[in-house]
């Protein structure tokens, strides 16, 4: 079981500890993976900056218990948005498993608390699909008014939230039997994007791009409770793991913003190559795709240094973390293919065909 | 020639890309062709960033910056629209260049975000001329009219490119 193995790995400094690190934000389904690797030796790091060990370890466990055959699958789940599928890839054997046909140019993902269905946007095609991950077909789907892009989910309560692109609201979607209800929609600011929600399901995040900030909203009443400023046109949004951090991709001041969650401010940036567009965190560092520049911008999340330049494919669009925090896996839109990034050594470990036009957008892997 | 040249339309507001959020599905197209000529002969033609009068519909090429990355040119066509470009990246050793068009008239070329690749692939006689192209359509909002939907935009961008590419082989195999 890689999770126990993990017990006795490597410890990072926090809040970007544990190799899993900070998971994608935009889509985050579960959120902390092995949580307990993150939490520092004792005497290591100041009490204050202990993330909360009794929650996490409930979701560790309930983890174990309800997916952990899946954990060692390491699937990326692609959204190949000029081929209308999503497409089922095992990173071991670099092999698609399956293709699922969704229309409407699938473009956002993210994954359900239990890591067994996925939920796909429709940005076209106006809508969100429910995929069974076991059996590999769409198994419903939900109409959505406007332009459903970014999505996530929530890692306690399983809700589903939808942002508008087109809008300046966040859709609330209920799972249940028959496949998704809609709920309800938060207000946010213009052209919502990406999506994080905090370990704990209190507090949803979302970048509105075209309004450059971040809307911080109680989940509870459903309310933005907060707006950040950050850089121009914020689109990816990716949380620390211990959801105290916040970062946004900022696509037109090339930079990525910091926010502290709690405090609700910015608190500072790094520069990133052009067009910068998500961000995933592993080994202790950020790694963020240039789509533009063709590359994935590393850096030092505690300093916001920059700390090298990867060459990757063509329009690297989606970037995440496998959940061993091993491999950084990277969509490149442009010539139809995955990078996959060894995070450590900071090279490029292999590639993998996908179908046309890859986003995957949001929590893609599993 | 999907490049409109008749629509000289100076009254028409053009677009400024950064200010504006692109759509949410990103198109692209490939064209690619077979020419008798050395690859040597056909970068002559297309490889000089500052003269873009292998596109046929091109009357006039200004700019500054030569081939350095970050140069510019002002395409002006047939009938008088105009296109701003900005070169992204030159490699005269592997025969490719890219460049991103900064301001164009949705009514000269009905796309958004426009980046554009060219590259040869040479075989001792023979190159292979490759246009890629990635952009969003030219209505940016949902729901588009049909003249800048995605499929128009693919449409008049693999015109253009079609036209070029045959243009770069009749002028490469006439022998001059």
């Amino acid at each position: 079981m890689r999770c126990s193995l993990r017990l006795t790995g490597r410890l990072l400094p926090l809040p970007f500890a544990g190799e899993g690190g900070p998971r994608r934000g935009s889509g985050e389904g579960l959120a902390p993976y092995c949580p307990e690797a993150s939490l520092p030796s004792p005497g290591s790091h100041p009490r204050g900056t202990l993330p909360r060990r009794g929650g996490r370890a409930f979701i560790a466990l309930a983890y174990l218990l309800t997916s952990g055959a899946s954990a060692l699958a390491q699937e990326a789940l692609v959204t190949a948005q000029l081929g209308n599928a999503v497409e089922i890839i095992d990173l071991a054997s670099k092999t698609i498993l399956q293709s699922i046909p969704v229309p409407g140019a699938p473009a956002g993902i993210a994954v359900s608390p239990d890591r067994k269905t996925a939920y796909v946007t429709r940005p076209e095609g106006h809508g969100v699909s429910v995929i069974d991950l076991d059996a590999r077909r769409v198994s419903a789907s939900l109409d959505l008014p406007g332009g459903p892009l970014g999505i996530g989910v929530n890692p306690k309560s399983g809700e589903v939230y939808v942002a508008d692109w087109y809008g300046a609201r966040v859709f609330v979607l209920r799972p249940n039997a028959a496949g998704l209800t809609l709920e309800g929609e938060i207000a946010t600011g213009k052209s919502p994007s990406g999506i994080a929600v905090t370990p704990d399901g209190a507090t949803l995040l979302v970048a509105n791009r075209e309004s450059d900030s971040v809307s911080i909203i109680d989940v509870g009443s459903r309310r933005e409770t907060r707006r950040v400023s950050v850089g121009q046109h914020p689109f990816g949004l990716t949380l620390s793991a211990d959801g105290r951090y916040a970062y946004t991709a900022n696509v037109v001041s090339n930079d990525v913003s910091a926010i502290d969650v709690a405090a609700g401010r910015e608190t500072g940036r790094v520069a990133t190559g052009q067009r910068p567009y998500v961000i995933a965190f592993a080994a202790g560092k950020g790694f963020v795709t240039d789509q533009y520049s063709n590359t994935v911008t590393v850096f030092d999340p505690a300093s916001l240094k920059k700390v090298a330049a990867i060459d990757v494919g063509d329009h690297p669009e989606g970037i995440a973390a496998t959940r061993d925090g091993k491999t950084i896996v990277v969509a490149n839109w442009g010539d139809n293919a995955l990078s996959l990034i060894d995070p450590s050594s900071l090279t490029v470990t292999g590639t993998i065909a996908t179908g046309d036009g890859p986003r995957a957008f949001g929590d893609f892997l599993r | 020639m999907k490049f409109r040249t008749l629509a000289a339309v100076a009254a028409l507001a053009t677009v400024t890309f950064a200010a504006q959020a692109h759509g949410p599905t990103r198109q692209k197209v490939s064209e690619s062709i077979e020419i008798n000529a050395p690859a040597d002969k056909v970068w002559a033609i297309v490889g000089n960033f500052q003269d873009g009068n292998w596109i046929p519909v091109v009357e006039k090429t200004e700019g500054k910056g030569g081939n350095e990355v970050k140069a510019t040119r002002t395409l002006t066509l047939k009938g008088g629209a105009t296109v701003e470009e900005e070169l992204a990246k030159y490699d005269a050793e592997k025969k490719l260049l890219m460049y991103r068009i900064t301001k164009v008239d949705v009514k000269t070329l009905p796309v958004n975000d426009y980046s554009s690749t060219i590259e040869l692939e040479g075989d001792g006689a023979k190159t292979k001329m490759t246009w890629r192209g990635a952009f969003y359509r030219g209505y940016m909002n949902n729901d588009p009219p049909p003249e800048l939907n995605d499929e128009a935009s693919k449409k008049a961008v693999l015109g253009l490119y079609k036209a070029g590419l045959e243009n770069v082989k009749a002028k490469a195999e006439k022998g001059s």
